[in-house]
């Protein structure tokens, strides 16, 4: 019996996909457009969101509707999306780690990146620096490693939880300059903060955004950032690649990316794809991004699955390193 | 720039017309969602922010801020007639304000609340103006090791508020302390009791545990009580205005309650959920009749009142001066700020000095509107009583679980807020306090939480928890606390012997 419906099921989808794709591109889209995004709203990822869909409902003549739907990393609202999957109307937007790490983390995240998510479009990447306490008198990348490698776990840093990419990062960074830090996990980048600038713990990565203002403070000091070139919001930073001894390859990134669920039509995909790398090549757009930490990055729906691989491959690298601990 | 003039550049700020007119939409929304059941100003102020993405930053701050405090008016209504609290802070005001109600004075707790949030509030603002500078500095002097004693200090200070019996407080504290262990464990990554259920990793949903252990039970309660249904009927108008003696009794729990307000909403995290629940517990060991408590004491409304919304006022500076919100709706007006390329943080004061201090006045400013529109409308909300408890019991039902989805969006959280409802309306049966086991959901991760990083950071010395002034300060109150009725039961005994 199952069989027989799956059977028909497939014909049906097969001979869609073959009398369709013309009229479906055409017509589409035919209703409004639903983005979910796995965040509250006025978070950064909602943020970036919905300065994607104010423009994108404006190309496609159609209301681009945003459904928040916050939990669990992220990962709740790639669920939400595929329960509602099918209707090529439902959209959704991603950070990293749904996409890379949380199968790692998560006993059960409910779905397989590579069978049931179509990458559309990177939308954005954010660096990270590393912050520590103006008073800890550390001023640069060398000296940092100096006191890190004095003994083993000789500092400590704070990052956002197990296996966020502040902890990933970090894990990253140590092993590839040879030395071993104490995790402290919090909750938010405000506790990192306030832990670093209280003197409780002496360093972590985090958003430049956040950064910046204690460092026009005196009250922090950032010693490098983690992107491959320098970065937009705080340019006189210097990079982590290639400096005190690091390799020139060295990049950690987060990102933001547009996706479908499985199945939908790749005409759509690569419509939308397009509408959105046009929308990030508009200055105003780069600019409000900027302002949030966040540099565009547009690409193919095919450059946002290389990322999704590779990171995957990078990222996992690092947790067999930390679970063989 | 003194604190005279940095007041009076605050004013003109905030009376410029179009600033006014916001700060006015604010509070009249905040106090009109926060009597909804439910729908509080998370749910309001995520619905309001895509609208701020087209207003002045300073406007857009003073109105979110607008319906942040003046949905703690509307809160009080809520827990006030129908026993509906919102949050673990209003859940403090159901204890006496709820009995005054069923007494039939419940325009007299209404007033008393009213009159108690404005009071603390004033008195947050007057802090928050005399301090600024200390109170913002606050929160970087406090450790992981300083949040976990002042926490059990809190617990410990509040284990038998509402209860019959001590024991029976423990137990319902203990139980919410395993509740709040569901989900993600912050410092191993570990997931606990979530069978699989990606919905549990963020823990229970507090909205739905507030809403189903007083607002589901308590319908329940009355479906089966019909007595209970009739008493909104009865009330005579005169009790809508406090008699000599309930006016007495105010203005000491209310400069009690705002002041530890004041103090603990400076600190990011239960700030307010804290100062109610100590206000509470401090009115309650002061009074000369302790055993008043819980069966509708006017006290017992004030202290939690003012202290609520003194902390409201407070919990804006390390927000603004630090970049640190304390809670979700906090954090969510400083994604509304970083929207508008406005960082919040340490260069706040000195670089827009006018929309902090223009935020400060429109508390002032705000917080007059919300007196003035909230007191004659008391009779209204007593009113509302007298709908026929058929259509308004579903009503309330209905809302209810409008506001539980309007936090997340998930089927998966209505069907909790039933289930917790039916345990709830058991524990009312037991005569168990659901008010403790809100704060043990509430406090009992962030003790967890904040005790294993303090160890985890002095690399397993529990020492540091005295070594730490402010944690050693906690450690000994507690002890305090703990050890004088024990001393107090051993000379009892002693004195007895002596005979």
């Amino acid at each position: 019996m199952n069989t027989s419906i799956t059977w028909r099921l497939a014909l049906a989808g097969a001979i869609c996909s073959v009398v369709l794709p013309a009229t479906a591109q055409a017509d589409w889209p035919s209703q409004p457009v639903r983005v979910f995004v796995g965040f509250p709203a006025g978070s950064s990822p909602d943020v970036l969101a919905r300065i994607v869909t104010e423009a994108l409902s404006e190309r496609l003549g159609q209301p681009v509707v945003i459904e928040n739907r916050p939990g669990a990393g992220g990962v709740i609202g790639i669920q939400q999306m595929l329960v509602s999957a099918g209707d090529g109307h439902t959209f959704g937007t991603t950070i990293n780690g749904p996409m890379t790490t949380a199968q790692r983390m998560m006993d059960d995240t409910g779905f397989n990146v590579a069978e049931d998510i179509a990458p559309v479009t990177l939308l954005a990447t954010s660096p990270l620096v590393l912050a520590v306490a103006s008073a800890s008198g550390i001023e640069d990348l060398e000296s940092f490693i100096a006191a890190a490698g004095a003994e083993v776990d000789a500092l400590t840093y704070g990052s956002v939880g197990q296996g966020s990419g502040a902890h990933l990062t970090a894990e990253l960074f140590a092993a590839e300059a040879g030395v071993s830090m104490l995790h402290i996990p919090f909750t938010s980048y405000a506790e990192v903060t306030t832990s670093i600038i209280g003197g409780e713990i002496n360093a972590g990565f985090m958003a430049p955004s956040a950064a910046m203002s204690f460092v026009e403070a005196g009250t922090m000091n950032v010693l490098g950032i983690t992107s491959s070139e320098p970065f937009g919001q705080a340019p006189d930073v210097p990079l982590i690649a290639g400096n005190a001894g690091l390799s020139d390859d060295f990049r950690a990134e987060l990102w933001n990316g547009f996706i479908a669920p499985a199945g939908t039509d790749e005409a759509i995909i690569a419509r939308l794809s397009a509408e959105i790398t046009e929308i990030l090549s508009d200055p105003e757009v780069q600019e409000r991004m900027l302002g949030m930490g966040w540099q565009v990055a547009p690409g193919t729906a095919d450059d946002m699955a290389d990322r999704i691989a590779a990171d995957t491959e990078m990222w996992g690298a690092v947790i067999d390193r930390i679970e063989a601990q | 720039m003194n604190t005279w003039d940095s007041l009076l550049l605050g004013l003109s700020f905030a009376l410029q017309p179009h600033v006014l007119v916001y700060c006015i939409l604010g509070v009249l929304l905040g106090s009109f969602v926060g009597v909804l059941p439910g729908i509080g100003a998370m749910a309001a102020i995520s619905l309001l922010l895509p609208l701020t993405f087209y207003m002045s930053p300073e406007a857009a701050l003073i109105m979110l801020a607008g319906v942040y405090y003046g949905a703690q008016y509307g809160g009080a209504v809520a827990s006030i007639l129908l026993r509906l609290p919102g949050t673990p802070q209003s859940a403090v005001t159901t204890l006496d304000g709820y009995p005054m109600t069923q007494q039939g004075r419940g325009g007299i707790a209404l007033f008393t609340a009213m009159v108690s949030s404005f009071s603390g509030s004033l008195i947050g603002i007057v802090v928050l103006v005399m301090l600024a500078g200390w109170l913002s500095g606050l929160a970087t002097r406090f450790g992981a090791a300083d949040y976990a004693m002042m926490m059990i200090f809190g617990l410990v200070a509040a284990s038998t508020i509402g209860a019959s019996r001590p024991a029976k407080g423990f137990a319902m504290i203990t139980l919410g302390v395993l509740l709040g262990c569901i989900g993600t464990d912050v410092n191993s990554g570990a997931q606990r009791f979530t069978f699989g259920h990606a919905e549990l990793l963020d823990g229970l949903n507090l909205v739905a545990l507030a809403m189903g252990l007083f607002g589901v039970a308590e319908v329940i309660a009355n479906i089966r009580n019909p007595e209970r249904q009739s008493i909104a009927a009865r009330i005579p108008l005169r009790s809508l205005l406090p008699t000599r003696d309930d006016l007495r009794r105010l203005p000491l729990p209310i400069l009690r309650g705002g002041t530890l307000g004041s103090f603990f909403g400076a600190l990011p995290g239960t700030g307010s959920t804290l100062s109610a629940f100590l206000a509470y517990a401090t009115e309650r060991r002061l009074a000369r009749q302790p055993e008043r408590f819980g069966k509708g004491a006017v006290e017992g409304v004030a202290g939690p009142e003012a202290g609520n919304n003194a902390a409201s006022i407070t919990a804006f500076t390390p927000t603004l001066t630090l970049g640190i919100p304390g809670d979700p709706i906090m954090a969510l007006m400083l994604g509304a700020l970083i929207i508008h390329g406005v960082q919040p943080g340490p260069m706040m004061l000195e670089a827009r000095p006018e929309m902090f201090w223009g935020l400060v006045a429109s508390f002032g400013i705000g917080n007059l509107l919300l007196i003035l529109i909230n007191l004659p409308l008391i009779g209204i909300w007593i009113a509302m009583l007298r709908i026929p408890f058929n259509y308004l019991y579903p009503a309330i039902i209905v809302f209810l679980c409008l506001g539980v989805y309007s936090v997340r969006g998930l089927a998966f959280d209505i069907v909790l807020v039933a289930g917790i409802g039916l345990a709830g309306y058991l524990m009312t049966l037991a005569k168990l306090s659901p008010a403790l086991l809100l704060l043990g959901f509430v406090l009992g991760p962030l003790i967890e939480t904040n005790l294993r990083r303090a160890l985890l950071i002095a690399r397993g010395d529990p020492m540091v928890f005295l070594e730490r002034p402010i944690s050693a300060g906690f450690v000994l109150a507690s002890m305090v606390l703990l050890l004088v009725p024990l001393w107090k039961i051993w000379r009892r005994k002693r004195a007895a012997a002596d005979f």
